[in-house]
Parts: C-alpha cells; sequence; structure tokens
C-alpha cells in the first residue's frame, strides 16, 4: 500500500505542480536556513576527540591569593605558572601528560621560491602527539632526551611541509625559525580539526600550529609567548628567568587519567602539591582550589558555543515553523478540494485510517522533497558563511550526520504541519461528496 | 441479507431538527431487484446512505446480512462496507486521475487482493460491461453511459452481495439508460441483491419490487412479478 500511496502523491503533486512546487520551495527554504545554522553549531558542538574526550584533562590550580578574582565562572585562572607546570609535569602520578605553549617564528629555508613567512608554532612536551592523537607522515616527535636537552629539532605539519618541501620526506633537512636553524624530525598527517580545543585561548576555531617544538626550548632560547600572559599581582618580571619564576600564568597543562580510581588519585595529588606549595609563601588562601576538566566540559566551560549561536539556531527553527504555518494553509487548500475524491474512496471501502495515510504519505513526501532541495540551500548558505567569515571556513560544512538529518528534519516537521489537514479531511463525511459530484 | 426496523433519521441544526427518515421498516432478501421511489426530498438518499453505511442512523436496527451494523466501529463499517457492498451513484464519481483499470482497482487495493487476482477480477468486470479495450482510457475519454458502466464494472469486481444504486441512469440518455438497466438485471439475474433509488417510474417498474418513501417512511408497497409480467397485464 505504501507504494500506492506514493504513487498517488505523485499524481496529486503532477495534478497541481505550482502549488506542489510552492510547497516545496517553503520547504527548502526554511530547512535551508535551518540546516545552515544548525550545522554550524552541530560542527561547533562536536566532539573532536570522541573516543578519548573522557579521559583527557585540563588541568587549572587557583594561584591567587585571597582576595583576588578572575573572569572564570568558578574565579579559577584558565592557564597555570611556568613553575607550576614544571613541577606536574616532572611528578609520576596520573598518566600521560604534557605542558605547552603557543609560540611563533618567521620561517625560511635555503632556497630561491620560498619567501619567508610568519608561522605559529606550538612549545610542547612530545606526549602531545599520542595524547592528541596525531600521526605521522614522516619520521617520528622527538625523543625525551632531546626534550631534556633543548635539542633543536621540529616537527611540521603536511600542509607546511608541502609548502617547504613540496610534499617530500623532509625528514633530516633544516628549516630557519627567527635565527636560529632546527632539524625536521618529523612530519604530521593533516589534523582536521575543527575546534582546537587544546588551547581555547587564541580562538577557539583557529587551525592548530604547523610547527610542533619541544618545550624545553622556551627557557633555553628564551621564546616568546604568541598566546596570553596573565597576572593577577604586581611582580617584576622585566627578564625572562623572572617571569619564569612569576605567578604569571601562561602554560596550558593537560593529563590524560584514564579511570575513576587515577583521577581521584590525581585530585589528591593536586591538593597535596599546593599545600607543599604553600610552605614557599605561595597559594595563600584558606581553600584551595583546583579544577580538572575532560575536553567537552572544558569546551562547555570556556563557551566554545556562545549564546549567540544557540540563539541563532532558535531563530532559524522559528523560521522553518513559520515556513511550516504557511505549508499547512496550502495542504488545507489542497487537501479540503479533494474532499469529494476522498468520499468516492471512504464509499468504496476506504477507511479514515487508510485516506489518512495516504495525505500523511503525501505530505512526507513533499517533505523529502523540500528536505533535498534544502541541503543544496544549505550548501549555498555554508559557503556565503565561509566567504564572509574565514574564521568559519572549517565550521560551515555539513557532515555525513547533518547530510541525513536534513531530510528527516523535512520530514517529520511537514508530518507535523499535514497532522491537521490530513485528519480533517480523513473524518470527511462521503455522503456530502458523493451526491453533489 | 438487508433488515431496517424503525430506522430514523434527525438532522439537527441550531435552529431546526429534519426528519429525514422516522420509523422506517425494509427487509431485503437475499437476491430482490428492489426498486426505491419517491419525491425529492423524501428520504430516498438518505435511506441508501444508511443502508450503505455511509452515514449513521439516529435510532433503529439495521442488519445487514446479519451484522448489526450500529454496533460498528468505523473501520469495521468501511471493511464491511468494502466486502460487501457495491455503489453505483449518478453522477458515476469516478476519479478523474485514475484510468478505468486504475478506477475498477479501487476497493480491491483497500481489500488487500493481490496484484494477480486484481488484475483478473479487473479485466474480467471490463468485459462484462464491454470496455475491455478502454483499460487505459482516462474517465473523461468516455461518454456518460461509458462512464456509468465503468462504474458499475468497479462496483462488481469487489464481487458485492449487495448492490446500491442512486439514480444509475440520472445523467444518461434513455438508450444508454436501457443498456445500463439490462446490465443491472443481468448482474441480479447472477446473483446479486440490488436497490436502486430512481425517479424514473418506467425504469422502477421494471424492477419486480417497488418501494416508496414519502417524508421519511415506506408510503406504499408494489410487488410485481416482473417486467414480462407487466407487459401482460398490458396487453391483457
Amino acid at each position: 500500500m505504501l507504494l500506492h500511496y506514493l504513487d498517488l502523491s505523485w499524481r496529486s503533486f503532477k495534478r497541481t505542480p505550482l502549488v506542489s512546487f510552492l510547497m516545496v520551495l517553503a520547504i527548502a527554504i526554511g530547512i535551508g536556513i535551518t540546516m545552515t545554522s544548525l550545522s554550524v553549531y552541530h560542527m561547533m558542538s562536536a566532539d573532536p576527540i570522541a573516543h578519548k574526550s573522557s579521559q583527557l584533562y585540563a588541568v587549572q590550580l587557583q594561584v591567587m591569593d585571597d582576595g583576588h578574582t578572575w573572569w572564570t565562572s568558578d574565579n579559577l585562572p584558565l592557564q597555570l605558572t611556568y613553575q607550576d607546570a614544571a613541577n606536574l609535569y616532572k611528578s609520576e602520578i596520573g598518566g600521560q601528560r604534557l605542558k605547552m605553549v603557543r609560540s611563533g617564528f618567521s620561517v625560511y629555508i635555503d632556497s630561491d621560491t620560498v619567501k619567508p613567512f610568519s608561522q605559529s608554532a606550538r612549545l610542547t612536551t612530545p606526549e602531545f602527539f599520542n595524547m592528541f592523537d596525531l600521526e605521522f607522515l614522516y619520521g617520528e616527535k622527538w625523543s625525551l632526551q632531546q626534550e631534556e636537552n633543548a635539542a633543536p629539532v621540529v616537527v611540521i605539519s603536511e600542509e607546511l611541509n608541502n609548502k617547504l618541501f613540496a610534499g617530500e620526506n623532509s625528514v633530516g633537512k633544516i628549516i630557519y625559525l627567527d635565527d636560529a636553524s632546527y632539524e625536521v624530525v618529523g612530519v604530521t598527517r593533516n589534523w582536521p580539526l575543527t575546534i582546537k580545543y587544546y588551547d581555547l585561548n587564541n580562538g577557539s576555531f583557529n587551525d592548530p600550529e604547523q610547527l610542533f617544538m619541544p618545550f624545553s626550548l622556551l627557557e633555553a632560547k628564551q621564546l616568546g609567548n604568541w598566546g596570553n600572559t596573565n597576572g593577577w599581582k604586581h611582580e617584576d618580571v622585566r627578564s625572562f628567568s623572572a617571569k619564569l619564576q612569576s605567578e604569571m600564568v601562561w602554560i596550558q597543562f593537560w593529563v590524560e587519567l584514564t579511570n575513576e580510581q587515577q583521577k581521584n588519585d590525581y585530585e589528591n595529588y593536586l591538593l597535596a602539591y599546593m599545600q607543599e606549595q604553600q610552605k614557599f609563601g605561595r597559594f595563600n588562601r584558606k581553600e584551595l582550589a583546583y579544577s580538572i576538566r575532560d575536553v567537552n566540559k572544558w569546551m562547555a566551560y570556556n563557551n566554545v558555543v556562545s549564546q549567540d549561536n544557540k540563539i541563532l539556531v532558535a531563530l532559524s527553527f522559528m523560521f522553518l515553523a513559520v515556513c511550516l504555518a504557511n505549508i499547512l494553509g496550502l495542504l488545507l487548500a489542497k487537501f479540503l478540494r479533494r474532499a469529494p475524491e476522498v468520499g468516492v474512496r471512504r464509499a468504496l471501502g476506504a477507511s479514515k485510517r487508510q485516506i489518512f495515510m495516504q495525505h500523511i504519505i503525501e505530505v512526507a513526501m513533499l517533505g523529502l522533497l523540500g528536505g533535498l532541495l534544502g541541503i543544496v540551500l544549505a550548501q549555498f548558505g555554508l559557503l556565503g558563511v565561509r566567504q564572509s567569515y574565514s574564521y568559519y571556513e572549517s565550521l560551515a560544512t555539513m557532515d555525513l550526520t547533518m547530510l541525513l538529518s536534513a531530510p528527516l528534519i523535512a520530514i517529520s516537521t511537514c508530518i507535523i504541519a499535514g497532522l491537521y489537514p490530513a485528519w480533517l479531511v480523513c473524518k470527511t463525511n462521503p455522503a456530502i461528496y458523493l451526491k453533489s459530484q | 441479507m438487508l433488515k431496517m426496523n424503525n430506522i430514523s433519521k434527525v438532522y439537527q441544526t441550531e435552529m431546526v431538527q429534519t426528519h429525514a427518515l422516522r420509523d422506517f421498516n425494509l427487509h431485503v432478501d437475499e437476491g430482490e431487484f428492489i426498486a426505491v421511489t419517491g419525491p425529492s426530498g423524501s428520504g430516498k438518499t438518505t435511506f441508501l446512505n444508511i443502508a450503505g453505511m455511509l452515514e449513521p442512523f439516529s435510532a433503529g436496527e439495521y442488519l445487514l446480512d446479519g451484522i448489526d451494523v450500529g454496533k460498528l466501529n468505523d473501520n469495521q463499517r468501511a471493511d464491511v462496507r468494502n466486502q460487501k457492498i457495491g455503489f453505483i451513484f449518478q453522477g458515476f464519481n469516478l476519479i478523474p486521475d485514475l484510468n478505468l483499470y486504475e478506477n475498477i482497482e479501487v476497493p480491491l487495493r483497500y481489500r488487500g487482493i493481490k496484484t494477480a487476482e486484481r488484475k483478473r477480477r479487473i479485466e474480467k468486470c471490463l468485459e462484462q460491461v464491454g470496455l475491455a479495450s478502454r483499460a487505459k482510457h482516462l474517465p473523461q475519454q468516455l461518454s456518460g453511459g461509458q462512464q456509468q458502466r465503468v462504474a458499475i464494472a468497479r462496483a462488481l469486481a469487489g464481487e458485492p452481495r449487495f448492490l446500491l444504486a442512486d439514480e444509475p441512469t440520472g445523467n444518461l440518455d434513455s438508450l444508454m439508460a436501457r443498456q445500463v438497466m439490462e446490465l443491472l438485471e443481468q448482474i441480479n439475474r447472477d446473483g446479486a441483491t440490488i436497490v436502486m433509488v430512481t425517479h424514473d417510474a418506467e425504469l422502477a417498474r421494471r424492477a419486480p419490487r417497488n418501494i416508496q418513501v414519502v417524508d421519511g417512511q415506506l408510503a406504499d408497497f408494489t410487488l410485481y412479478q416482473g417486467a414480462q409480467n407487466l407487459k401482460n397485464v398490458a396487453g391483457a
């Protein structure tokens, strides 16, 4: 019967092509706009590392003395001091851990064709690649020994390797960062990341860095911080070593904790660490505070998806509702005009349920066609977003979930709009129309 | 086959109460051919709609083939209508978008009959009404008489035991009306019970049994022995 209903729906579409097309267009516009905003929202709120997001924790310590406040919801600074990051990194508690900071250089090689350019870099410990699932195209990460010795080595991204070395295996080659030479030890595969969750300080949706280098180079070469540095009290930080010893926060710290026991142990450790540090005159507080948040909680805490985005999605759904209200009116007119035919069908043995189903399938078909056209319109919408804001380049796309959702949303919302007209026509009294036809 | 005991039908509006049928009693036996006549507004069509379960009645008892219609819900009424009743309307009521084959197929689909069986029945019925070669034509490509034959074929395809015809020749010229009447007589001879509402006295006289409805009640009852007997009486 389903195929028969589909056949009848198609005939109905052909019988009133203009009205049907208008309905499909109305659905398509509603779906196009809804899917544009929903796709961006979906990509923004997607779990960037689903299989281990609940095992990776960003660490925060309440380093400020009593009486000082921060702008976060729980008053905790978002980053750590250099000395705390160094101490936590040295500890054996918990699983893998890393400390990192954003820096940057002017990059050039011995070549006539590649002009020098400015490029941000991530100074980090080698655990970074394992913890955040980066894969290597050539070579590998630097060793712990190279990390300890502040070896002048660098891992570059596939994109940067294409730019500098035309995609060839560049392991062992030399690149120049500012005025120093560094040996390439690895090339990472493209890292498609929509949210830069590991460092949300300088734009949640910026691209990941393309240069990765030992964290120890920070101190050895006194490299600059391209990220945020925040202080909370007056300190004399005119020298680099003073900055390293200061209470300024500028280092990000992550730890991998695979089970609840490990998490509890780590939390106890953080508390013990701060109590230990109090002996050195630090953490002057009545109540010590810290936080470890997994990836998704970290993104929520940092308001990766802003309230504006949520409002935009709600508004687009309201627009879809307006489109559906129009469709409801058109469906009422279309279905009620067909009441005499429905009367005949009822007289010939169709139950109300069968008449209802016939019309609901017709509405679902309109929804499907509207949904498919809506996907095309959404592509134009997303293209517009990408061209207007480069910031949204990796976000304004439709993944498979969204592609499949569009027709489903269109069909289900159309069915909701079609319930009343279909119910009205199925309870037609056949006797009224049989005589008058 | 059909038993109506004290059936009443009242149409209620805010201002007026109209009694379309009042204490209507009728028994129809299997295989009968009954013509129902009466002036306009007398309740003929209301009777036919109630007989065909297209409208509920206000009071009384209606048994169709032993089934108490008053106790059926909408789905059950649709099933009984589909299984036991064939309709023929004055205005043919063919679905304009469907060709003849598809029009006849409509009640069979609702009954859930398989494709091959549907095809067999439709071809047989089209053959029976002399339109086998026009199966793919749309209703508007046919004359009125041909359309009514298609409507009869549609009513027959379900192999109903009970045929309800509402002015089946009302929109036809006399030649076509006669052809349709002959077809109905043939169907009756084949075993179907027919109740036909008509204004046409001559046509009514061809039915073996006539009833007249006046003011929503059975007013007169005449049993004819058949058209041939009537001729003989007239001739004598």
